[in-house]
Order: C-alpha cells, then sequence, then structure tokens
C-alpha cells in the first residue's frame, strides 16, 4: 500500500505528466459534456427521465442562489459558475467510491521501491484540480469587482496610499485584503483537498484491513462528505461573488 | 516554495491544463444546459402560472352563470306563481260575473213573464166582461122576449152589472 500525497503520473506525453486524476478528470468531463449534449438535443417541454433528475437538482440550485443573492437576476448571472462548480465537484468526490480505486493500476519502481499506481484516483484528491477551482472561484469574483466598479477603483481597494486619511491604517488594511484573497485560495483549496485525500485514503486503508463489509458505512459517509464539501465549495463562491459584486456597489 | 509545492504535488503545468478543463466544462454546460433548462423552466412555469389563472376565471364564470341560472329560475317560478294566481283570481270574478248575470236574467225573464201574464189576465178579464154583457143582454132578451128600448135596456144592463 502506497499513500502519497502527489498524483501519480501513469504517463507522460512529452514533458507533460499524465496522471490518474487528470485521466479521471478528464474522463469524467467528457460524460458530464456527453450527457448535457444528449440532454440538450431531447429538451421538452414535459420533462422526461434524465430531464427531470437534471432540473430538480439544477432547480435546488437556482433556489439556493436565488435565497443567497435575493436578487434572481444577479443570480442568473452566477448560476453557471456555482452549478459547474458544485456538479463538477461532487462527481469527482463520488469517483472515490468507485470500485478498483487504488487497487487497479500499474506497479512502478520508484525511489527503488515497487509500488503500484492506480488508475484511478478522485480528481479532489489532487491538489492541482483543487487550487485550479480555487483560482477560477476567486479570479471570478474578482473579475466581477472590476466590471461592476472599473479596475482603478477596484485596485484601490488593495492599494490605499499612506498619505491620505487613515494614513498607514488603510494602507495595512489594504495589505490584509490582499493576504485574506490568497488565504481564500488556500482554504479553498486544501479545505477540499483534505476532506477527498482523508476520505480515500481512509477507504483505501479500510479495503486492505477488512476487504468485506466493514467499508461500507465509510463509503456512504463519503458519499455524503463528498456532497456536503461540493456544496461548501459552491456556496462560498457564491457569497464571495455576492461579497464582490455588493462591496463594489458600496 | 518550489520544494514544498513539488511535495504537494503542485505542477504548474497540472494546475493550468486543470483550470482550462474546467473553464471548457463551464462553458459546455452553460451553453448546453443551463441556457436551455433554465429557459425551459421559466417557461414552463409561466405555463402553469397562466393555466392556473385560466382554470380560476373559468371557475369564476362558471359560477357566475350558475347564479345567473339560479337567479332566472327563481324569477320564472315566481313569475309562473303570479300568473297562476291572477288567472285564478281571473276565474273567480269571471264565475261570479256569470252567476250574477244568470240571475239578472232569470230576475228579468220572471218579471217579463209575470207582465204578460198580467196583461193578458187584464185583456181576458175584459174580454169576459164584454162577453158576459152580451150574453146577459141576449138572455134577458130571450127572457123578457122582447126588446125594452135600447136606452132602458142598457140603463137595466148597466144597474145590473153594479
Amino acid at each position: 500500500m502506497n499513500i502519497s500525497i502527489a498524483a501519480e503520473p501513469i504517463f507522460h506525453i512529452g514533458s507533460f505528466p499524465v496522471t490518474n486524476t487528470i485521466l479521471v478528470t478528464l474522463v469524467l468531463s467528457l460524460i458530464i459534456i456527453a450527457a448535457s449534449y444528449i440532454l440538450k438535443n431531447k429538451i421538452s417541454l414535459v420533462p422526461r427521465g434524465f430531464q427531470n433528475i437534471v432540473e430538480s437538482v439544477l432547480e435546488a440550485l437556482l433556489n439556493l442562489v436565488d435565497s443567497v443573492t435575493q436578487d434572481h437576476r444577479q443570480s442568473k448571472k452566477f448560476f453557471p459558475l456555482v452549478a459547474t462548480i458544485f456538479i463538477f465537484v461532487i462527481l469527482t468526490n463520488w469517483v472515490e467510491v468507485v470500485p478498483g480505486l487504488g487497487t487497479i493500476g500499474i506497479r512502478e519502481e520508484l525511489h527503488g521501491k515497487e509500488v503500484l499506481v492506480p488508475f484511478i484516483r478522485s480528481g479532489a484528491a489532487d491538489l492541482n484540480l483543487t487550487l485550479a477551482l480555487a483560482i477560477v472561484s476567486v479570479m471570478a469574483a474578482q473579475i466581477l469587482g472590476i466590471a461592476a466598479i472599473g479596475f482603478g477603483k477596484y485596485a484601490q481597494k488593495f492599494f490605499v496610499s499612506p498619505l491620505h486619511k487613515p494614513y498607514f491604517v488603510g494602507t495595512f488594511v489594504g495589505i490584509l485584503e490582499i493576504i485574506s484573497e490568497v488565504a481564500k485560495l488556500i482554504s479553498f483549496s486544501f479545505r477540499l483537498f483534505g476532506n477527498i485525500f482523508a476520505g480515500e485514503v481512509l477507504l483505501t486503508v479500510m479495503l486492505f484491513l477488512v476487504p468485506y463489509f466493514v467499508p461500507l458505512p465509510f463509503l456512504f459517509l463519503e458519499l455524503f462528505v463528498g456532497f456536503v464539501q461540493a456544496l461548501v465549495f459552491a456556496m462560498l463562491t457564491l457569497v464571495f461573488l455576492k461579497m464582490a459584486a455588493t462591496e463594489a456597489a458600496h | 516554495m518550489s520544494e514544498l509545492l513539488n511535495k504537494l504535488g503542485i505542477d504548474y503545468k497540472l494546475l493550468i491544463a486543470q483550470i482550462i478543463n474546467f473553464l471548457v466544462l463551464l462553458f459546455v454546460l452553460w451553453k448546453f444546459a443551463y441556457g436551455p433548462i433554465l429557459a425551459i423552466l421559466e417557461k414552463r412555469q409561466k405555463k402553469i402560472e397562466k393555466g392556473l389563472a385560466d382554470a380560476e376565471a373559468a371557475e369564476k364564470r362558471l359560477e357566475e352563470s350558475e347564479k345567473k341560472q339560479k337567479e332566472v329560475l327563481r324569477k320564472a317560478r315566481t313569475e309562473a306563481k303570479e300568473i297562476v294566481e291572477k288567472a285564478y283570481v281571473q276565474a273567480e270574478k269571471t264565475k261570479s260575473e256569470i252567476a250574477e248575470e244568470a240571475k239578472a236574467q232569470a230576475e228579468k225573464i220572471i218579471q217579463s213573464a209575470k207582465k204578460e201574464i198580467e196583461t193578458e189576465k187584464e185583456k181576458t178579464i175584459a174580454e169576459i166582461k164584454s162577453e158576459i154583457g152580451g150574453l146577459v143582454v141576449a138572455a134577458t132578451e130571450k127572457i123578457v122576449d122582447e126588446k125594452i128600448d135600447g136606452k132602458k135596456d142598457k140603463e137595466l144592463i148597466e144597474k145590473s152589472l153594479k
């Protein structure tokens, strides 16, 4: 059994390491895209089957966004990003309960030891993915702020001249604002990564110790954790977007 | 710093790949899923709202027409009752009138009959009177067998008739 914080590369294309997480993420994205394409062609006013499920999920999300923004037009603006984050994260999180996780793979020599490199590894159990999502989410909030009041004014939130009224206090607050943006990145990415990585390790260890029945409750637990983490990520993104939009208005 | 990132498995190439992957996913879902689904949700909501409003309006109209119908029925019933009552009264009136008329007619007939009888009686009496006078003259003539002169005769007759 080998536990590594970094995702393991399965093969390389040039200097680009194709890790198991990026493979899983790509496959998952393709599945989502294919499903949405099929859905788009079969959409009808009287919902049927798959459309029902998608509709109820999206409607619940839209109501959630509405309840935070209290403004339907704004909700519609935020909705695509929030919903995509939620759907993508919950599905990558749920990859970890797919059978074969951490067990099916290729044996490789690493640091003089032979270790198993699994094919399937939940996307969020790789900091690259969580950091990527965090960057998209935080950048979206910045772009929203800039779009609302213009770049110059928005920059004044972070860079305050020490020569004007609250003097160095203002400058210091500006620096704190920058730090808080970076902290958002870190908290976003490590929260999701930590939860999912821990879940994955837990499941792998459980499977090694007691292969039958005992891992079952943990599987359900991980399903729940995956849902909660996806919801938290999406909600935090939504809240930051809302904050950026309201701060800009003041 | 770079060693730390390395240990955590952060690789800028992978990072960029993941960001692009997510953005592509976002774009595709935006185009294929959110747009059409939200549009259709809104459309359906409007349709349902309209349907409900229509149903309510129809119900209201039905209620109104029912009320009107009831009103008309009630009116018709009272009118009919009135007509029947009137007819009854009229009939009663006509009945009594006819009876009265008949009575009057009968009275009149009786009256005229009585009058006729009276005149007939008088006429008969007068006739009888004159007849009797003649008869008495004849009888007296026969008895006396001779005619006293006319003047005396007449006097006599009148005297005896008194």
